[in-house]
This record gives C-alpha cells, structure tokens and sequence, in this order.
C-alpha cells in the first residue's frame, strides 16, 4: 500500500474542526485518506473483495462524518479508535448481510439514528409510522423536484447549517436559505401524499 | 408548513428546551403530527441516500488516487503458496545443514585436521631416562620444531637405520612445512621392514597437505594399498577415502 506516513495526514483535531467549522469537504477527505489503510485490514481479517471492504470503508467515514458534525463524536477514544470499532461492525454487518440477504435492517437503522433524543415511546409511534411508508416513492418524488431545491434538501440532510448552504448557493441570508427549504420540504410532501 | 418548521427546529436543535417535552406530547397525542415527524425523518434520511454514491465516487477516486489494488486474490494466492514456501524453507535448510556438516572435504583439510589432533603433540616416555629421542619429541610439543628437527636429523646422523628418528623427523619437517624433506624422510622409513609401518600413510598424508598437481591422486592411490594391504593407518585411510 503506498499511502504515505501518518504524520503527513492532519490530525484528529484537524480533520474534527475541518468537519465542524466550514471545511467540510478537505476534512472528509483527510479522514478517508487518514484511515484508508483499513480497506486493506478488512479484506486480510474479513476476507471481504476489495470492492466491498471500500464500501464498508466509505460507509464507516459517512457514518462518521454524521455523528461528527452533529457532535457526537465525544472524544473518549482516539479517532482510529472509534473509526476502526465502526468499521469492524460495518465489515461484520457486510457479512450477516451476505448470508441472510437483510439489506433492509440498514434504513430503518438510520432513521432510529435521527430519533436518538426522543423517549423510547415517541420513537416507537414515530418508527412504526416510517415502517409503513413508502421509502422508495418518497425517494422518486424527491427526485422529481427542481434542482435547487433537491440541492437545498441534500445540503442540509448533509449537516450543513443554513448559513453555510446561504454561502455556499449564494442567498443573502440563512433565514432565506431555511424559508425556501422548508418550502422545498413541503412541496415535497404534497408530491409525496398526492399518490 | 408552521408544522415543518416546528419539527426543524427540534431537530437541528434550536427549539427551547422546555419545548422539547411539548414536542414529544405532540408525537403521542396529535397524530397527523406525529405523521409530519415520519415525513421529515424520512426525507432527510431519502437525501441522505441521495448524496452516498457521489460521496463514494469521490471517495473511490481518493482511494485510486492513493493506493495500489489490493485484490483479495492475493492473500488467496500467498496462502495457496504457503505450504509450498514452507516445504521450500525446509528443503534449503536441509541443504545446508548438509553442506556445512556433510560437505566432502578437501585432502588438505583432512590432512589438516589430522595433524592438528595427532601429531601437534606426541607421545613421551614417563621414565626418568632422558635421551635424544625424547628431548627431539619435548622440543617439539613445545613447539621448537626446528630444534626438533636437528635433534632427530642428529639421531639419523649417528645412525641412519633409527626408524623411529627417522619417522619423527618427517613428521617435524611435515608440520614445519618442509615437505619436500618430509616425504623424503617417510620414503626412508617405508624400507625398514617393521610389524607396525606408517611410512606409506604418512607419505600420503604428506601428498595431501601439499596438493601439488598429482599429489592428490598419488595420495589416493596410496592410501588404497594402506587398505588393502592393511598398513598402519589403514582405518583412517578407509574413512579418508570415504570422503574423497
């Protein structure tokens, strides 16, 4: 493997306030390339194809990359640490889901990641609601909206603060950049319930 | 929409935290907002979704970008090989092994050896009687071999038909590298007719140590008749020989 010596990557700290304050896009890619190494350990110790232990990879850095910018990432280990543990249980997870073919448990998943501040009974309601829907339609729909407002959407599922995406699109202010993306969400929705 | 931006609020975290309980109720009691949550959770969660290939692109491109391929064939192929490896691993050390204990060696070094375990120092009477021969053999293990040597060439001097001066003699010219002498003095010795002879041996091991042209061969042949006509160093001509 020819990435170069760690100390030529930034640091934890680095790559952390990257992710946090703005540099969104060097502070990703200095933790995918900071770490990368661990595609190599996941095809040696899961004996997963390379193809797969990149996926689990990039998986593990998104999946990072979330709970950092929503600051959840405290700190109590170092960054390989808390990384590599992810990535383990993604490889395992690639594993389980090679032989049962349960592709599915993953988006529930995620979406139980989002309600982690609500009391077990609220998310229950709110869980057996998603279980109900129709994920893929809602996928199809939003891919049926203009482009600025799938951009506004996807900018802000991405942890960007409406200030950054009012630099980043060029509107005059965050308020601005909240009022047409609740605007987008809800056209969304009536395109959504119209079916 | 007021709903939408009620439910925005609380998850970007900028509702007031006395709302939060508000919000929750909200959940429980009220459920076309409850509804709302769903909706909101599930969009987010469908951009998200949206944004992975693309972030994988990127991030398949950094990977290209940086690293060789790593295949999983070939931690397959290395573990394939592996026995093979080892089978080789043992193989070579079974050469050496053999060819550091086993190597034939050549006649000067068994001449070598021979000289240094048998002959570097030799046999002394305890009596008290102190005469030429074993002040020739003391001077000798003291490592004087040049005095020795005149010591037991006096002997010969004074009587040509002493074998065993004569004998002591080519063994001291051998070790001081005189081997014309030495085999001259052992060629002396091979014509006294004795029960026990080593003249023909050591004549062969002085062949040996020179290693002239043809002293090897000459010494071969020798150390065969040794054998054959079961002369004085006849074992350890058969295991010379064995080695050749």
């Amino acid at each position: 493997m020819s990435y170069p010596a760690k100390s030529l990557y930034p640091t934890d700290q680095d790559i952390i306030r990257n992710l946090s304050n703005g540099n969104r896009r060097k502070g990703e890619e200095d933790l995918f390339n900071s770490y990368a190494y661990f595609i190599k350990e996941g095809t040696r110790k899961y004996r997963l194809p390379e193809d797969e232990a990149f996926d689990a990879y990039s998986d593990t850095v998104l999946s990072a990359i979330e709970k950092i910018t929503r600051g959840l990432f405290e700190g109590r280990s170092s960054l390989k640490t808390w990384l590599f543990q992810i990535f383990q249980n993604k490889c395992v997870d690639l594993l389980r889901k090679k032989t049962t073919n349960k592709s599915s448990v993953h988006q529930t998943a995620s979406i139980t990641d989002m309600l982690f501040q609500l009391s077990d009974s609220s998310k229950t309601v709110i869980q057996q609601l998603v279980e109900k829907s129709d994920f893929d339609l809602l996928k199809k729909r939003l891919s049926e909206l203009g482009a600025t407002c799938q951009e506004l959407l996807h900018l802000s599922a991405d942890g960007y603060s409406d200030r950054e995406i009012a630099a980043k699109m060029e509107y005059k202010t965050a308020d601005v950049v909240k009022t047409s993306r609740l605007r987008c969400l809800d056209r969304l929705r009536q395109l959504y319930k119209r079916t | 929409m007021q709903d939408l931006e009620y439910i925005d609020n609380y998850f970007k975290g900028t509702l007031p935290r006395e709302e939060n309980g508000r919000f929750e109720q909200r959940i429980l009691s009220d459920p076309p907002f409850a509804e709302a949550v769903s909706f909101y959770c599930m969009a987010v969660q469908a951009s998200k979704e949206h944004l992975v290939p693309q972030k994988k692109e990127r991030f398949r491109i950094l990977y290209r970008n940086y690293s060789h391929p790593v295949t999983a064939q070939r931690p397959a192929l290395v573990r394939r090989l592996l026995p093979f490896a080892a089978a080789a691993a043992v193989l070579a050390a079974l050469l050496i092994g053999w060819y550091v204990w086993m190597k034939p060696s050549s006649p000067q070094q068994l001449a070598d050896n021979y000289i240094q375990q048998e002959l570097s120092v030799l046999g002394v009477n305890m009596g008290n009687r102190q005469d030429s021969l074993q002040t020739g053999i003391q001077l000798h293990n003291e490592g004087k071999d040049s005095s020795a040597l005149r010591q037991f060439e006096s002997m010969i001097a004074n009587n040509a038909s002493d074998f065993t001066a004569i004998k002591y003699a080519g063994v001291v010219s051998l070790q001081l590298g005189d081997y014309d002498k030495a085999l001259r003095f052992f060629r002396a010795l091979q014509q006294f007719r004795l029960y026990s002879n080593p003249g023909k041996f050591y004549y062969a091991l002085t062949l040996m140590k020179r290693s002239g042209p043809g002293d090897r061969e000459q010494a071969k042949e020798l150390l065969q008749q040794v054998v054959q006509n079961n002369l004085e160093g006849k074992q350890q001509a058969q295991q010379w020989l064995g080695k050749w």
